[in-house]
């Protein structure tokens, strides 16, 4: 029975440690994505499986990870030294004669001012050497498959563990973060905002600078911190961020309710309503024209949970309406209305931490590569062979080894004791 | 002060575009009559043209007080710019003008788009919303316009591969040969790909800012990343399995076809966020 389910066990980390696999669920990815984008309502990117090919992706992304990192490891920190001649790359080589003293000084002392480091053995008189720079270079691709998963991971979290909302209030009004509407997860805060101030701040030359909301935080109805924020300077609070997303107008109200006077901030179109205590009368503002000379608003009264309204009527600036003989309403003009995104999102530090490793992983993948000579004294033939490992490059190395090995000649031919 | 500024602009812009298409033409005859002097002109008016649209983006960012990211003749300007100056670099350090022949023709049908599609209504500075104030796009602009013409590069190498990769005849033997054209396509995608997913995840960083969404699997996000992804395999498929020269040479020509469908195809076949580029 073990035997079987090494079996399986086996071609599963077979299948996970092929980088085909890799490529296939890559492309597979791909495909969806932008089969996603020509079928917007698809709901894809979501999706159970869709996050499920991410998942064998990051599972194909580890075993291949762990499988490969003894590998670079050795190849940066324990690279072996050529055995003998035979194992000195023969692709890319250059044989340098002459006596061993002098030659094996030349040789180290060109390598080092090149900036490599070098590893050697003189054991039973025969001299090998492993020259290596740039060595972490061996690390880029590694380093490039781990951050990816570390991103996914960051992505997840966030997705599981935080919130997204939107806020839009008024000047003057408290809302308590309980009461926000969500779209995704669960808050479990239980500070309020307050709404000081906001502003549509246009410049001298007539174009948009920034909108602008300043607000309170408040703990048990104290003010703990004020800050002002605008579009691209967002303010965060105990992990909950607050993004300046939108600004509207909204319509002023002073409501006379049997004498008691209260304030209703509605905004257009619907987006909130206004219920006055101990009736079953629901008031919206249905459209507006914001024009500064000539503010209307077309409200509508609804009643109880009647499809249809009750009421459909226009006020001006200044008018009063008498609304089902419950209370009257006098429209006192545009307040702005700010228009917050809120958001938690506990992953997004890993994200970024996957983010700027994946680049140093291409950095080093691309921008660093790691180059390794090796070479043997053959006593026989009284030279120095040297190989270079070719790695991604191929055209340029015989010839940077020989630029190498003219440099290393110019240097034995000096003659001692002048330096 | 100002108006002087937009006439030299204009100015520019004409100026990019002839010295860009005579180049072109340049390198065509050179590579049909093997007339050495075509070659040496057609370099010069690359150089000329890539200066003239040095000045017109330098006139535009002074004009309009923000890097040149609002609009979709922005857009080509720069563009242009990344494809020639990657050009040029590669022209000098591989010594491979037969290129040319191929990298000109995008750059004269991405300024034919301007010429054609576009009335000076359309490439007046606009004014931005805030949310495109951001330093962070500035840095997403630069890299972008080098990734996106280093890309154009290795699809003219990828062209030129493939009609390498046949009984050599006619001008086709001036083309270096297939190995070292793979080679240099995989340098050059070597130097694109970390500037793509820089250009990515400085979006990202953006977006954050601006709605604390760093991704929201828009159309163009979307695309940007199906296009990392063919270059991504493009890197490992070469890596692995051999797929060096010809293969390689097909997926260089898809990924770049990727590339123009994230810049244009989304922006007039796709809605999201980024239609306010358009
Ligand atoms: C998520 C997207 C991926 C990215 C961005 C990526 C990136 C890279 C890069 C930049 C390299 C170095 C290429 C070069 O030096 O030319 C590389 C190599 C490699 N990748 Fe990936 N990779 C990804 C996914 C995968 C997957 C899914 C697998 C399979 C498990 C995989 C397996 C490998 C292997 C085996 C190498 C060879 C490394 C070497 O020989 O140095 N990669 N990858």
């Amino acid at each position: 029975m073990p035997h079987s389910d090494e079996g399986i066990i086996d071609k599963l980390w077979n299948l996970f440690s092929s980088m085909k696999t890799g490529l296939f669920l890559l492309g597979v990815i791909a495909v969806s994505a932008g089969v996603g984008t020509l079928i917007p309502q698809a709901h894809l990117y979501t999706s159970v499986w869709f996050e499920f090919l991410l998942g064998l992706l990051c599972i194909n992304l580890v075993v291949c990870s762990v499988q490969r990192f003894g590998g670079v490891y050795q190849k940066t920190f324990k690279p072996s030294l050529p055995a003998n001649a035979a194992e000195v790359p023969a692709k890319i080589q250059v044989q340098l004669s002459g006596e061993k003293q002098g030659l094996q000084a030349s040789i180290l002392k060109v390598l080092r001012q090149h900036g490599y480091r070098i590893t050697q053995n003189a054991d039973s008189g025969a001299w090998r050497f492993l020259a290596q720079k740039k060595r972490w270079g061996n690390w880029g691709s590694f380093i490039t498959h781990i951050a990816f998963v570390i991103l996914i991971a960051g992505a997840l979290l966030g997705s599981i563990a935080g919130f997204k909302g939107f806020l839009s209030a008024g000047i003057g009004s408290t809302v308590p973060i309980q009461k926000i509407n969500l779209t995704k997860g669960q808050i479990s805060e239980n500070f309020a905002i307050k709404i000081n101030a906001a502003e549509d701040r246009i410049l001298p030359n007539g174009e948009r600078d920034n909108w602008y909301t300043d607000l309170s935080v408040l703990e048990n109805g104290q003010e703990v911190v004020r800050r002002t924020l605008s579009v691209n300077h967002p303010f965060s609070y105990h992990g909950v961020t607050f993004y300046q997303a939108q600004f509207s107008q909204g319509a002023k109200f002073d409501v006379d309710y049997k004498g008691q006077h209260m304030p209703a901030v509605l905004q257009n179109r619907g987006e909130n309503y206004f219920q006055a205590p101990g009736t079953d009368l629901y008031l919206i503002v249905a459209a507006m024209k914001t024009d500064p000379q000539d503010l209307i608003v077309l409200y509508q009264v609804y009643k109880g949970n009647a499809p249809e309204p009750v009421k459909t009527a226009q006020l001006k600036m200044g008018e009063t309406a008498n609304i089902e003989n419950a209370y009257t309403l006098k429209f006192e003009g545009l307040v702005p209305i700010t228009g917050l995104q809120v958001k938690k999102d506990p992953g997004v530090g890993i994200v970024w931490l996957g983010s700027f490793l994946l680049l140093l992983g291409l950095l080093l993948s691309f921008y660093w590569r790691p180059l390794m000579l090796t070479g043997v004294w053959d006593e026989e033939q009284s030279l120095v062979v040297i190989g270079a490992a070719a790695g991604k490059r191929s055209s340029k190395a015989q010839e940077d080894l020989n630029s190498l090995s003219l440099t290393i000649k110019a240097e034995y031919a000096l003659p001692k004791g002048e330096e | 002060m100002n108006e002087a500024l937009k006439n030299g602009e204009v100015f520019s812009l004409y100026g990019l575009v002839l010295s860009y298409f005579f180049s072109m033409l340049g390198y065509w005859v050179w590579l049909a009559l093997k007339k050495e002097w075509f070659g040496r002109l057609a370099t010069v008016l690359a150089i000329l043209g890539l200066t003239a649209n040095t000045v017109a983006i330098i006139l535009r960012t002074i004009i309009a007080q923000r890097p040149p990211l609002s609009n979709a003749y922005e857009f080509i300007l720069t563009f242009c710019w990344g494809i020639v100056a990657v050009y040029l670099f590669t022209e000098f350090k591989y010594k491979l003008k037969a290129l040319g022949s191929f990298v000109f023709p995008i750059v004269i049908l991405l300024l034919g788009f301007v010429i054609l599609k576009m009335g000076p209504q359309d490439r007046v500075a606009q004014a931005i919303p805030p949310a495109l104030k951001s330093q962070w796009l500035t840095i997403h602009v630069l890299t972008a316009m080098l990734a996106y013409g280093a890309f154009a590069i290795s699809f003219g190498l990828g062209i030129m591969y493939l009609l390498k990769d046949r009984p050599n005849k006619g001008i086709i033997v001036r083309f270096p040969s297939t190995l070292v054209l793979d080679e240099i396509a995989y340098k050059v995608v070597g130097f694109a790909f970390p500037m793509l997913t820089l250009v990515i995840l400085t979006g990202a960083v953006w977006a954050n800012y601006a709605w604390g969404t760093y991704w929201s699997w828009d159309p163009k996000e979307t695309w940007s990343l199906i296009t990392w992804i063919i270059y991504a395999g493009y890197l490992h498929a070469r890596l692995m399995y051999g797929w060096q020269g010809k293969r390689a040479a097909w997926l260089a020509v898809l990924g770049f076809l990727a590339v123009l469908f994230t810049f244009f195809g989304v922006n007039y076949f796709l809605p999201g966020l980024h239609s306010y580029a358009s």
